[in-house]
């Protein structure tokens, strides 16, 4: 009976990096806003993952380590393709459809902007932080910078967006309630 | 020092974040409860942190893996792998020596020569649980080492591969049906079961499938089935079972996609487990695989 318990242990392992997949491929979706490029990342990432598997000591902190390798297979991406891909560049979607019209979306296409238009040290730690919710120390280790960098780049981002989002967001509000006030009257 | 400078941006971020000890956090929640400057701050950051959530929420879709560099690198890591399963397969299930032609098979793979592998009258079973689990986009294997009878003999690597699709009789998810690069890509909406409205509503699909047939244009239809929709493509419930089986049948670019979300609640609120048609596929949510075409470009009608 050995060898089925081995296979029931290892396959609850791959089980759980394939749930991660969704995880991963959202945060990598958002670092690169490009579907195909997300997939393959997280693709590479899992890989990666499961050859490793077993350098993996506590259990508990197999999120930071997934997403650690995801941020080394971005980090190697653009490290390759340098002279191919600025990362500037990406091309972020905010093609226009039906959807796009209602009021959610279009808030959700100018945030997905304002994200794309950040470094892409203060978009990965903004994102990791507010999407994944990882704390200030284990996005430290993920990125492997210290943590007073983690606070400072997602200062800036946070300032950033603000200004990129808030105003218009108010003026939107403000365009709302006028409208509310006519209709009243 | 007054307020607005021992709270800094990134002390009031990490409050945000929940990331100050309590004890700290608590005298923090004191001060910035009083003082509606730094409540504003605190506020417009929480919308933020909302805001980059909400716009993650949902994603588009991966586009359908074929032959991406990874994909190609499992396939030649487990290709040695496959081999010798092959190989194990056929002597474990008619124990007698090897075939020629296996061997060739074998070593064309670039696994080691089939005659190194011992035969052995163990059988290899993989659980059924297993079986019947979620199939994922790629094939996944696991290698073991095989514990043998004989001192003399040496292990044998076995590598089990899960099928590709799920068991006859379980509906396929939606991820499971590849979509080339066509032209037109149309989503067909449909929520409701008005027998009239549905009988136009396969006539006018029947319609359009033909039309891009006959004008040899290259078509994607997607029918996204959800609410009382369903009826029209549970086993107890349609009336039109044969005709969408015949549509099926003759076009192989249309796909029928039933909520899952809708299955769950029919089974949650009606205790009613729908059976579905053969051929329709599963998509977790009707209103998600609505939006996530849309954002492909994909043109939306609802009947």
């Amino acid at each position: 009976m050995d060898i089925f318990d081995f296979f029931l242990r290892s396959r609850e392992a791959q089980r759980a990096l394939t749930e991660a997949r969704s995880r991963l491929y959202r945060v990598a979706y958002s670092w690169c806003h490009n579907a195909a490029l997300a997939d393959d990342l997280v693709q590479d990432a899992l890989t990666k993952a499961l050859r490793k598997s077993s350098q993996l000591r506590d259990p508990k902190a197999r999120d930071a380590w997934l997403f650690s390798i995801l941020a080394n297979c971005y980090r190697d991406h653009f490290r390759k393709r340098r002279d191919m891909d600025d990362i500037d560049e990406l091309e972020i979607s905010l093609e226009e459809t039906p959807e796009s019209e209602s009021g959610r979306s279009e808030i959700i296409d100018k945030v997905r902007a304002a994200i794309g238009r950040l470094s892409q040290g203060q978009r990965q730690v903004v994102t990791l932080v507010d999407i994944e919710g990882f704390s200030y120390v284990e996005v430290a280790q993920i990125l492997d910078v210290p943590i007073g960098t983690v606070m400072s780049r997602l200062c800036r981002a946070r300032a950033a967006m603000k200004d990129m989002l808030l105003p218009e967001l108010q003026q939107n509000a403000a365009a709302t309630n006028r409208g509310m006030l006519r209709r009243v009257k | 020092m007054n307020k607005e400078t021992r709270f800094s941006d990134e002390f009031l971020n990490a409050f945000v974040d929940n990331q100050l000890d309590p004890q700290e956090k608590g005298r923090a929640y004191a001060e910035i409860s009083q003082d509606e400057r730094l409540n504003r701050r605190v506020c417009e950051l929480r919308k933020l942190h909302d805001l980059v959530q909400l716009a993650y929420r949902d994603v588009p879709a991966p586009p359908a893996r074929t032959n991406t560099p990874a994909a190609r690198r499992n396939r030649l890591g487990f290709g040695a792998a496959a081999a010798v399963v092959l190989a194990v397969g056929i002597v474990l299930g008619i124990q007698v020596k090897l075939p020629v032609a296996v061997q060739q098979q074998a070593t064309n793979n670039g696994a080691p020569a089939a005659s190194t592998v011992p035969a052995t009258s163990a059988a290899v079973r993989v659980p059924s649980q297993h079986r019947a689990g979620r199939a994922p986009a790629a094939s996944r294997s696991v290698a073991a080492v095989l514990p043998t009878a004989g001192p003399a003999v040496p292990p044998v690597a076995v590598a089990i591969e899960e099928p590709k699709l799920p068991p006859a009789g379980e509906p396929r998810s939606i991820n499971d049906v590849h979509i080339g690069n066509v032209r037109n890509k149309v989503l067909i909406h449909i929520a409701h079961d008005d027998p009239l409205r549905l009988a136009q509503a396969l006539e006018e699909i029947e319609g359009l499938m033909r039309y891009y047939r006959d004008t040899r244009q290259s078509a994607h239809v997607e029918v996204v089935i959800n609410g009382r929709g369903l009826e029209l493509v549970r086993v107890d419930t349609s009336v039109h079972a044969a005709q969408i089986a015949r549509l099926q049948m003759e076009y192989d670019n249309l796909t029928f996609a039933a909520c899952q979300n809708t299955i769950d609640r029919l089974k949650r609120e009606q205790g009613i487990t729908a059976r579905l048609l053969p051929g329709v596929v599963v998509t977790d949510s009707g209103m998600a695989e609505i939006m996530r075409r849309q954002h492909q470009g994909w043109t939306y009608l609802q009947v």
